[in-house]
């Protein structure tokens, strides 16, 4: 159930951003999620819609943006995403798709970003 | 008439969980605190290698025993008189450094050289949370099944020590010991891999080697 900490995560970052630029609601909110993140993306938009309720940020359309697994392999230099592999995993198993090596840098896909916010404020 | 605007946020959710793991690691090397976060299954024999680890005399050791609810993890470990602080995570399936941060305050750092965090019982979600630990041990047992390692590969390719525990009842419950260290070697080429029963003594002191091995080279 970490999605719960992960979404209270998100609305906190988003409430102290938008207060902090006066707004009077949000309306939209981007959020990108590697796919290294254990994190069931339709469990984490329920869980946001539940900690939204009554804030300023309840009425905002939400959108969670999956972010490719990068990765770079000292061993070829391949430089690129990994891929889904053959075991029946959905998350990308991290290896290296050109060699198979495991020994890989990882460079992106391991984050939750919030990215931007679309708020409305009052015109004075 | 309302003013719209779009504002860049760009704020990290794991970056700030990340932050306060390294802040727990450096508050812990500055006390000369080696550290071990400690995942596995429920049932799986973590607390059980915990009382091993903490009855040697290798180490003066403290426990932070991570539950949802429980406190039973944490009797079982104090009845072996080292400090102990109970972590109820509350609904949560998982350690986080914020929850560590807190809890080592409540432990004699300055009388203990190795700090263990017993994670909550799950393969899945301690993955993404770094606690401030130098080591992750991973315990897996036979009774979850041969196919375990591969079904959850991010926690064992995130863990420096692959436990492979409860061996001697492998038979018993169709299991292959070995398929699940070949499963391991596989998905984390660089991970020590033990296999053992701690009920029958077999594998521990390897156990402790590696991790003397692994306190040697930070």
């Amino acid at each position: 159930m970490h999605e719960l900490s992960m979404a209270q995560g998100i609305v906190n970052s988003v409430i102290e951003t938008a207060e902090a630029n006066d707004a009077t609601e949000v309306n939209e909110v981007v959020i990108e999620i590697g796919k290294l993140v254990l994190i069931n993306p339709e469990q984490l938009s329920f869980m946001i819609g539940v900690l939204s309720e009554n804030t300023i940020v309840e009425k905002a359309k939400f959108e969670i943006n999956e972010i490719p697994v990068e990765i770079k392999c000292p061993e070829c230099n391949f430089h690129g995403n990994a891929e889904t592999d053959d075991l029946d995993h959905y998350a990308p198993m991290v290896e290296c798709p050109k060699c198979e090596n495991k020994r890989i840098s990882i460079l992106n896909g391991k984050d939750c970003i919030v990215k931007n916010i679309v708020i409305e404020k009052s015109d004075d | 008439m309302h003013k719209v605007a779009d504002i860049e946020v760009q704020h990290n959710i794991m970056a700030a969980n990340k932050k306060l793991a390294d802040k727990n690691l450096k508050k812990l090397e500055d006390k000369g605190i080696f550290s071990i976060d400690m995942v596995g299954a429920i049932g799986s024999g973590k607390t059980t290698l915990i009382e091993k680890i903490v009855d040697e005399d290798d180490f003066k050791a403290g426990v932070l025993a991570g539950d949802v609810i429980s406190k039973f993890d944490a009797d079982r470990i104090k009845n072996h008189d080292v400090p102990v602080v109970g972590v109820n995570t509350g609904r949560e399936c998982h350690l986080d450094a914020h929850l560590v941060d807190h809890s080592i305050e409540d432990l004699p750092l300055e009388d203990i050289n190795l700090l263990i965090i017993e994670n909550v019982g799950n393969l899945i979600c301690p993955v993404d949370f770094d606690l401030g630990s130098h080591l992750r041990i991973v315990v897996v047992s036979v009774t979850e099944g041969d196919d375990t390692v591969e079904k959850h590969p991010f926690i064992f390719q995130t863990s420096d020590i692959i436990i492979i525990n409860k061996i001697d009842i492998a038979d018993a419950v169709g299991a292959d010991a070995d398929k699940m260290v070949a499963d391991a070697k596989k998905i984390n080429p660089d991970a020590k891999i033990i296999k053992t029963s701690f009920k029958e003594e077999i594998g521990f002191d390897e156990v402790m080697n590696e991790i003397k091995n692994f306190q040697k080279n930070i």
